[in-house]
């Protein structure tokens, strides 16, 4: 039985976590076989995904400044 | 004389330790004044704990379990407000998809060609993506966040913020939705 885009959007997310049975799994496939639209949000999903993880392990420049580290000091000697 | 020591182990700590915290949860929470704040409890914390630091792991790696903890804490207050949210999603569904639920047609996914192949890892894709991230509900960011950056099962996620496992599935589902639009709008097409 052919599954809608939203349905197979939500599979996209599940099929991450091995969470589809093997009729849900075929399904999706079917539908991305023959939906375009789909085929794409799949492909962009990986894409972003890709650069999430990367974000979350590349290094920033954001600093405090020394006011900002100064007030946590003070909060710090305050309980020593 | 301990009065002391102790004060210039502060400054150690916040001098050594404080950007190094900021950097990692300033890309997981929306607010920068939270940020900050989630900086200084997790150094309180340590601070008014170090009789219990065994020293089995480092201070920096002590640190950020505490302040991991911290984040999660600030997520799940969010997932308070779940009801409020998800009332929202039919209303919201309906901008991506039709009554058939196919894609709605001011909603296809755009081709986004070649471009995205080198430029995920430049700073002009960090600062848009950070942008769209923060357009998401409080809830969805962190459902997103904690799926994503810190690779936790939904399996976790459900019990980290209390919540059902289909409250999970469509608040995980609503986010790539809208954080892929967001970021073809103002990426991709600009």
């Amino acid at each position: 039985m052919g599954i809608n885009c939203k349905t197979a959007v939500d599979f996209v997310s599940k099929k991450e976590e091995g969470k589809l049975t093997i009729v849900q799994r075929y399904q999706l496939w079917y539908h991305l076989a023959i939906c375009y639209l789909c085929k794409r949000f799949y492909q962009q999903n990986n894409i972003i995904i890709k650069g999430i993880k990367h974000h979350a392990k590349s290094t920033t420049n954001k600093q405090l400044n020394k006011e900002e580290k100064d007030i946590i000091i003070n909060v710090l000697k305050d309980n020593c | 004389m301990e009065l002391s020591r102790n004060q210039k182990l502060a400054t150690e700590w916040v001098n050594e330790y404080a950007n190094m915290l900021y950097q990692y949860v300033i890309k997981r929470v929306k607010d920068n004044h939270i940020a900050k704040d989630l900086v200084q409890d997790t150094l309180l914390s340590a601070w008014k704990n170090i009789e219990n630091y065994t020293g089995e792991a480092s201070v920096k790696t002590w640190l950020f379990t505490i302040l991991k903890n911290k984040i999660i804490d600030h997520y799940r207050k969010s997932s308070n407000r779940i009801t409020e949210e998800l009332s929202n999603t039919e209303t919201e569904q309906a901008i991506f998809f039709d009554s058939a639920d196919h894609w709605h047609k001011k909603a296809f996914p755009m081709d986004w060609g070649t471009r995205t192949q080198h430029s995920i890892e430049t700073k002009e894709f960090y600062l848009i993506l950070t942008k769209c991230k923060n357009k998401l509900k409080e809830i969805q960011a962190a459902v997103f966040n904690l799926k994503y950056m810190e690779d936790l099962s939904s399996k976790e996620i459900c019990k980290e913020l209390n919540i059902t496992e289909s409250n999970y599935w469509v608040l995980i589902h609503r986010a790539k939705i809208q954080l892929r639009y967001c970021l073809e709008s103002n990426w991709i097409l600009k």
